[in-house]
């Protein structure tokens, strides 16, 4: 399919360039002087620092100790297969992607399934409250959820003991800091919820009227025509979150500190990484575990997007 | 043609307002950079017959490692900064100042640029480990100082084997004992002495015991019982006899069991017993006695979310004076002696002590020396104030707790931090660990631990916490 915008690819620039009118080439060159601010700023602070990044990883080099900076090969990868602590960096990142990627998938989904429904009133009310989380600053949230979440005088805790529960440390356990990160982190899923309702309301309504026609039920309807209709923003807020969560340490950070508490559970790569290179002053490691990283998540990105022939419906491609 | 060079030179125009937008401010005199082993004046350079005025040398001031980075910390700092630079022509006194959770990583970046401040400060022990073996040597510049003002061991402190004298005494924070009067009076119990070597009020020497005594008095659950009950509930507690406020595991048992550390004098992790049952004390009064407050309770609403004394609901805590930084919600508080951690009645007083301290790196050695004689000298009255430090200059002592009394209108027998200063924790509390960002995570990570897990075998983890530590002190080799 042909956009309005595939001329100004750089691969059709190089061949096409010739063949263009003096207008579109005018046009062009003011495109280009348009763009090159971004242009200029990506390749200074984006694409420079990741090459000298890649070069920092060959190196010992200390934040505190530049002049001392040695080549140093391969030798800050091979540390890095061999700490202990990357093992339970990556397994800490992984277990915790297990449990809150299809928690934070899914809820969205639900609360934008909900908004959805003709019979519900007050909806942009419910809209208006289910995404103002989202606009507090994550740091703020994160302090207000350590209070709410106290073992002797949080909130939850008080609930759940007015009905015979004893509630647990969700802090300060290994057992339960988890289910509390999951928690915090679907307080801020607004931005998923309006994008899958957007998608949501989308979807033709002949679709559902033949559906009707038919004599589908509810559950039906929605398994059968709203969620394969809404696969595309699921795949993106996928891809999105399993990046996030590549990245996640913000939150773990301001609960917990810097250390992994409790007991190595919040020791994620993030976390891993911040430590060696600003705790430690050690940016050659630094450096070689954020191209680790990345290298990772490009992976993670290609795998996904090889998934999605087989289950991600573009409704487009079908007209 | 014409349009692709416009397009090229607007490019141009734009990369080189973004390169100059980064571009750091250039010194205001390069010229003036003199070795600094020739630590050239700058007058001297320009011919007096010229009577151009002398160009100026520019000195940065980080401030965030210690106190000092606060929005109220600001505007006073900038008026001594202001004032320094009516005073003096040959240098520009430029302050930074950076939020202190971020600071050390800032100033990282600053020294792995190549571009260092030359001051830093005020800043104690544990805020410059990190950066050992950075800092000039002050004593060749200093010439025919007046050391009069100080206290001979206080100076010492600074004066480090192999590196020199590292920094002056600017402001000094024994610690002491902190009670809040009206739960004592509650409770019916006589206040803590506040002389070192008086007994407690029922003649018993003043010792660990009698505190823990006290505190289990003063503890109390929401049913009314106290620690000493049997019918106290260790889940319902809603007031703590005692608490080391805002320590890490070596100031919780340097502050009540002596003076030591984790590494002996070769190299070599260690613990000894004192320590050992320091320890066990702080795990027992948290999970087992219950007059301390847990991970849990310190986090709480009860006990202000983090600030434990000033929740008005612990009696008693162990901190320094510059915790009257952070007292609003007690009112009628006071201040006592630290108790003895043994029968023959020794006792120690942690000490903490602020200064500021210059980068080894300086292009303007005798430049930076002058504005650090500046701010631990003439302008050191204003900053302590600002601060909340006492002067470690004894002419300014007096002025200051003239000061505090102001502040705390309720009467604090203030003679006690005085009376502190005699007996500091040597080795310091906050000295340096080989590999000391790991190190101090390890003790850290081992605090967490013991303070937030009941039913911990709390030895157990100790030995592991030597273990670790010779490993994380080995790698340092």
């Amino acid at each position: 399919m042909t956009t309005m915008f595939s001329e100004f690819t750089l691969r059709n620039l190089r061949f096409t360039r010739g063949k263009l009118s003096k207008l579109a080439r005018r046009e062009a060159n003011w495109g280009l002087l348009f763009l090159s601010p971004w242009i200029i700023g990506f390749f200074l602070w984006k694409f420079l620092p990741m090459i000298a990044s890649l070069v920092f990883s060959f190196t010992s080099f200390n934040l505190l100790h530049r002049e001392d900076v040695q080549w140093a090969g391969l030798e800050n990868y091979i540390r890095f297969f061999g700490d202990p602590l990357a093992g339970v960096a990556i397994k800490v990142s992984l277990t915790f992607a297990l449990i809150s990627l299809p928690i934070g998938i899914i809820q969205p989904i639900l609360m934008a399934a909900l908004l959805n429904q003709k019979s519900l009133r007050w909806k942009r009310i419910f809209t208006t409250l289910f995404y103002m989380p989202k606009i507090v600053p994550m740091v703020s949230v994160v302090y207000i959820w350590q209070g709410v979440l106290n073992a002797r005088t949080g909130w939850v805790n008080i609930a759940l003991e007015s009905i015979g529960i004893p509630g647990p440390d969700w802090i300060n356990t290994v057992a339960w800091i988890y289910p509390a990160l999951v928690l915090i982190g679907l307080w801020g899923v607004g931005d998923m919820m309006l994008y899958t309702l957007a998608t949501m309301q989308g979807i033709p309504t002949e679709l559902y009227e033949a559906a009707r026609v038919d004599g589908a039920g509810a559950f039906a309807t929605f398994w059968h025509i709203t969620i394969p209709m809404i696969t595309p923003i699921i795949f993106y807020n996928l891809v999105l979150s399993s990046i996030g969560i590549l990245m996640y340490f913000l939150v773990p950070y301001v609960l917990k500190g810097p250390n992994g508490d409790p007991g190595n559970a919040t020791w994620f790569y993030g976390m891993y990484l911040y430590k060696e290179a600003f705790a430690y002053s050690d940016m050659g490691m630094g450096a070689t575990m954020a191209w680790i990283l990345f290298l990772f998540a490009i992976v993670v990105t290609i795998i996904l997007f090889s998934t999605q022939k087989y289950w991600v419906f573009y409704a487009a491609e079908e007209v | 043609m014409k349009k692709i060079l416009t397009v090229l030179f607007s490019l141009l125009v734009i990369a080189a307002m973004l390169l100059a937008a980064c571009k750091p401010p250039a010194p205001a005199a390069p010229e003036a950079a003199a070795p600094a082993e020739e630590a050239a004046p700058v007058e001297e350079a320009a011919p007096a017959e010229e009577a151009a005025p002398p160009e100026k040398v520019t000195i940065r001031w980080f401030v965030g490692l210690g106190t000092g980075a606060n929005p109220e910390h600001i505007p006073g700092q900038e008026e001594v900064v202001a004032r320094f630079n009516e005073t003096h022509d040959n240098i520009e006194l430029v302050v930074e100042f950076v939020e202190n959770s971020i600071a050390p990583d800032q100033l990282k970046t600053q020294i792995a640029a190549g571009d260092p401040p030359d001051i830093i400060g005020p800043v104690g022990w544990s805020g410059t480990n990190e950066f050992s073996g950075l800092f000039l040597d002050l004593e060749p510049y200093l010439g025919a100082f007046d050391w009069g003002d100080f206290d001979a061991d206080s100076i010492n402190a600074y004066r480090l084997e192999g590196e020199g004298l590292l920094g002056l005494p600017f402001a000094v924070f024994p610690s002491m004992i902190y009670y809040n009067r009206d739960l004592f009076d509650e409770a019916g119990l006589a206040y803590p002495p506040q002389n070192y070597g008086d007994p407690y009020a029922d003649g018993d020497p003043w010792t660990v015991e009698k505190l823990e005594e006290l505190a289990l008095a003063l503890t109390v659950d929401a049913n009314g019982n106290d620690a000493n009950s049997p019918d106290f509930d260790p889940k319902n507690i809603v007031q703590f006899g005692y608490h080391s406020q805002w320590t890490d595991p070596r100031g919780q048992a340097a502050a009540l069991f002596g003076a030591d550390n984790f590494i002996d004098d070769e190299g070599n992790a260690v613990l000894s017993e004192r320590w050992r049952s320091a320890f066990n004390w702080y795990y027992e009064g948290m999970h087992v006695k219950h007059f301390m407050p847990n991970t849990t309770y310190q986090e709480s609403d009860l006990l202000a979310a983090g600030n434990p004394f000033d929740s008005g609901n612990v009696a008693i805590v162990h901190c320094h004076l510059w915790y009257t930084c952070c007292l609003g919600n007690v009112p009628n508080w006071d201040m006592a002696v630290v108790p003895s951690y043994n029968d023959a009645g020794d006792v120690t007083v942690k000490l903490h002590a602020d200064t500021f301290r210059i980068f080894a790196s300086t292009e303007n050695p005798e430049e930076a020396v002058e504005v650090l004689l500046y701010l631990t000298g003439e302008a050191a009255g204003d900053l302590l104030q600002i601060y909340g430090g006492m002067p470690g200059r004894i002419s300014l002592q007096e002025e200051f707790f003239a000061t505090m009394d102001e502040r705390f209108p309720q009467g604090v027998n203030w003679d006690v931090a005085v009376q502190g200063l005699a007996y500091p924790d040597v080795p310091n509390h906050e000295s340096n660990l080989p590999n000391y960002a790991k190190a101090y995570d390890r003790i850290g990570a081992f605090q967490t631990l013991y303070e937030s897990t009941p039913d911990l075998d709390i030895n157990a983890e100790l030995d592991n916490l030597v273990a670790d530590l010779q490993v994380i002190f080995d790698e340092a080799k």
